[in-house]
């Protein structure tokens, strides 16, 4: 007789024979070796095997990185920018960047997290605020101790052009943005060598003691103010020079600083 | 006989992959005839090993012999069989995340090719890490045994970085310093993290877009065509009719985004076109002139809008009735599920829709009338092909409650209407020209020309009026003259808030057969009720 029968036949049984007679309770079936039929019995054979892959750990490294990045950010802007307004002075700058390195210095990254920090900054629900100053600060910080020499951020596809990038890249670091960059590109480097896939916008490279900047579009006004050495190559047009001391201007392969074709900020 | 041994083959294999991939609803994969196959001048080439259409997965078996001494049969067809079932059970799922992870690969990559293919890659590395996490499988097998291209072998590098499987990459061959950058990056995208896919997918086009550029440099130099992907492209085919106007619906709903959703209807237009979008009278089946993505816009757009329809007592019988059940689908319309037989659930197997059947019987038998929608079309209105234009869409929503009840619609689209800014559409039941007439613009003055409706309003009894518009109407005090003399139920929308509008509300506040709704947001829309009379909710009032 099949489970189901065999209880069912019990059951009538007992109600024809005693109808004031309590039903055995189903704990008594069991013990009887009756179970009643589990309809999802094809899936009890079925065991799920869930396999740890590298990905796995990668990913989750690599977001344990991006938080700590992301946490001296925001304490960068919690002692640098508490009005969310940021003035770019000389001293703010140095005091944004010891502040920045000190967050950083303890943490292990690729190039690749400050590019993944780059995007980050963008999504305001993972960070709250892109205010373009410090987080430049903050970027080149990050790319001055990268342990890679050469850094590529793809930043093309950000929607805001990030100031202060390569701020102080040091000797024996290349830095290579595709995209765009803010004001204030390359300023105060200190020997590497900066490219620019596309165009920079004023005060590029001012102040800077040696190096290279490569810029493979146009740039902006006050380029090269008060740089003190290094050179500036610009692949399309330099809208305005600034007060330049020392170094070297090129502009579509020909020297326009030092030059008599030039005045500071002469527009054209 | 090679065919018989391997459809054995597939009927062995088949009950074991649906279990271990819990029990989708696929139906059974097929061989594709060696004839076909040989037909199609594979003869020379592994060709695609697996082929999907209309769900219904077909593998090749030039393919599976081409691996003959590298795998055994039943491993090839496993791992194609396992490959093709993720692309249902995880990634991507739907037609609508395909269509999300194309269009973030677009914004990277530019071009519809190079996007196409970009997801295309994407799709496949998230459905076999999906695999190869979550099931055994023999897809790391298959790729070890692949025929592989520059792109390929980036991503099998990538494969046996983030599976932890040695696929022969890197002991083969020394990579480029370009390919050794691209996996470094590649490998730190979450794949498998559902809800960051167009973020990821932006990514891995980033990553993969200097690959892609080389080697569209070095194809064009040959003069070729790149290289068929072998586990089988990813397009249209791949879903229904009822799957492709679900997805577009939702990518709709999702997107929000006129330009958007259009750009990415031209891109699939061919394949749409083949499918039967843009087919003359509706939007059926067959072959016919370009879609035009504005109307196809609305039209997807307000399938997720339902406003209710109030229905009048009319002479004649021949309404629908709730008759008898059948079973829901997914991409059916949700308007006539029965959520007490479905358990208040959306799910196929369980879910319910009434099939309804036309009345008999002499009795006034409820239902709607036809409709002459009169939409503002000028200049302080938004065009609607420019941007969401909720006037539009709200019109668009009207003229789907008529639609499905039956009853004929009729536009009167009107700017300086006295010099010529009109287009007036007879009453009809053609959707897509209904459509067509709502988001035509003419951007000018505002003025109603009464001569033109009083012919429409004269021609068909009872008759529901809806307007839509921001009331800046120059001769707005002529509308609510006219609007003060007809008895039809009037359902007036406007959008916004302005003194004009302020004037057109006191002047009918009185007036049981005039409902006035305003939409500021897209929110909004489905508090609209379409011919709602005060009298014929509260009978009792009536009689009075």
């Amino acid at each position: 007789m099949p489970l189901g029968d065999e209880i069912k036949g019990r059951s009538s049984e007992a109600m024809k024979t005693n109808h004031s007679q309590k039903r055995p309770p189903l704990q008594t079936l069991f013990k009887e070796g009756l179970k009643p039929q589990n309809p999802f019995e094809e899936f009890q054979s079925f065991v799920f095997k869930k396999r740890e892959i590298p990905l796995d750990h990668i990913v989750q490294s690599s977001e344990l990185v991006m938080d700590k990045i992301r946490l001296g950010y925001e304490k960068l802007l919690e002692e640098e920018a508490k009005e969310l307004v940021w003035m770019v002075q000389y001293n703010t700058i140095i005091k944004a960047y010891e502040v920045a390195e000190r967050y950083i210095r303890d943490i292990d990254y690729t190039a690749e997290d400050i590019e993944d920090f780059c995007f980050a900054l963008e999504n305001t629900h993972r960070i709250p605020y892109l205010i373009p100053g410090p987080a430049g600060i903050y970027i080149s910080a990050l790319c001055n101790y990268a342990k890679e020499n050469e850094i590529v951020l793809k930043l093309s596809e950000l929607k805001t052009e990030i100031n202060l990038i390569g701020f102080r890249l040091p000797k024996d670091k290349r830095m290579i943005i595709e995209g765009d960059t803010g004001d204030f590109t390359g300023i105060s480097l200190e020997g590497g060598e900066l490219v620019i896939e596309g165009s920079a916008k004023n005060w590029t490279g001012a102040g800077m003691r040696s190096g290279k900047i490569l810029v493979k579009k146009n740039v902006g006004l006050h380029t090269g103010e008060w740089m003190m050495g290094g050179e500036i190559y610009v692949g399309g047009r330099v809208r305005g020079l600034g007060n330049v001391v020392e170094g070297k201007i090129f502009e579509r392969e020909k020297l326009i600083y030092p030059g008599k074709s030039r005045y500071p900020n002469h527009y054209y | 006989m090679e065919d018989k041994k391997l459809q054995e083959i597939l009927e062995e294999i088949w009950p074991r992959l649906r279990k271990k991939h819990l029990y989708p609803e696929i139906p059974v994969p097929q061989i594709k005839p060696i004839q076909e196959s040989l037909a199609e001048g594979e003869e020379n080439s592994e060709g695609v090993g697996l082929e999907i259409k209309d769900k219904v997965m077909t593998l090749n078996p030039l393919f599976i012999a081409s691996m003959e001494g590298k795998m055994s049969r039943e491993e090839v067809m496993e791992a194609l069989l396992d490959h093709g079932i993720t692309h249902y059970t995880f990634c991507p799922w739907d037609f609508q995340t395909h269509l999300m992870i194309y269009a973030e690969a677009k914004k990277v990559m530019g071009d519809k090719e190079t996007a196409k293919r970009v997801a295309n890659y994407f799709i496949d590395v998230v459905a076999d890490t999906h695999c190869v996490k979550h099931r055994s499988t023999q897809i790391p097998e298959l790729h070890r045994h692949l025929k592989k291209g520059p792109i390929q072998e980036v991503i099998q590098s990538l494969y046996e970085k983030i599976w932890g499987v040695d696929l022969g990459i890197s002991s083969s061959k020394k990579e480029s310093r370009l390919q050794a950058e691209t996996v470094r990056r590649l490998m730190r995208i979450p794949y498998l993290d559902r809800s960051r896919w167009p973020e990821s997918i932006r990514k891995f086009a980033r990553s993969l877009k200097p690959l892609i550029a080389a080697e569209q440099k070095e194809q064009r130099g040959k003069g070729g065509k790149g290289d068929s992907n072998p586990q089988g492209d990813h397009d249209l085919d791949h879903y229904s009719f009822e799957e492709i106007d679900s997805g577009l619906r939702e990518y709709a709903r999702k997107t929000m985004d006129l330009a958007q959703f259009r750009e990415v209807v031209e891109d699939f237009s061919e394949e749409l076109k083949e499918i039967g979008y843009g087919a003359e009278g509706g939007m059926g089946r067959g072959r016919s002139a370009p879609i035009d993505a504005d109307i196809l816009f609305y039209m997807k757009l307000a399938e997720n809008y339902s406003i209710p329809l109030r229905k009048l007592p009319l002479e004649e019988g021949g309404d629908l009735h709730p008759h008898s059940h059948y079973p829901w689908e997914v991409g059916s319309p949700y308007q006539d599920v029965d959520i007490w037989t479905s358990f208040g659930k959306i799910m196929p197997g369980i879910t319910q829709v009434w099939k309804k059947k036309e009345g008999r019987g002499r009795l006034k038998i409820e239902g709607a009338p036809d409709c002459l929608i009169i939409i503002d079309s000028s200049g302080s209105m938004i065009n609607p092909r420019k941007n969401l234009s909720y006037a539009v869409l709200g019109a668009a929503c009207a003229t789907n409650a008529y639609l499905r009840n039956d009853s004929k619609v009729a536009v009167y689209n009107f700017s300086d209407a006295p010099m010529g800014g009109r287009d007036i559409l007879d009453f009809t039941d053609d959707r897509e020209a209904i459509y067509r007439s709502l988001c035509k613009y003419f951007g000018g003055g505002t003025a109603l020309d009464l001569d033109d409706i009083l012919p429409l309003i004269r021609k068909k009894t009872p008759l529901d009026l809806f307007i839509i518009t921001d009331m800046k109407i120059t001769n707005l005090e002529t509308l609510i003259g006219f609007f003060g003399q007809i008895q039809n139920r009037v359902t007036a929308v406007h959008i916004g808030e302005n003194p004009y509008a302020t004037r057109f509300e006191k002047a009918f506040e009185k007036r049981k057969n005039i409902s006035i709704f305003k939409v500021k947001r897209k929110e909004d829309i489905p508090h609209i009720v379409l011919g709602s009379i005060r009298e014929y909710f509260n009978p009792v009032e009536k009689r009075r």
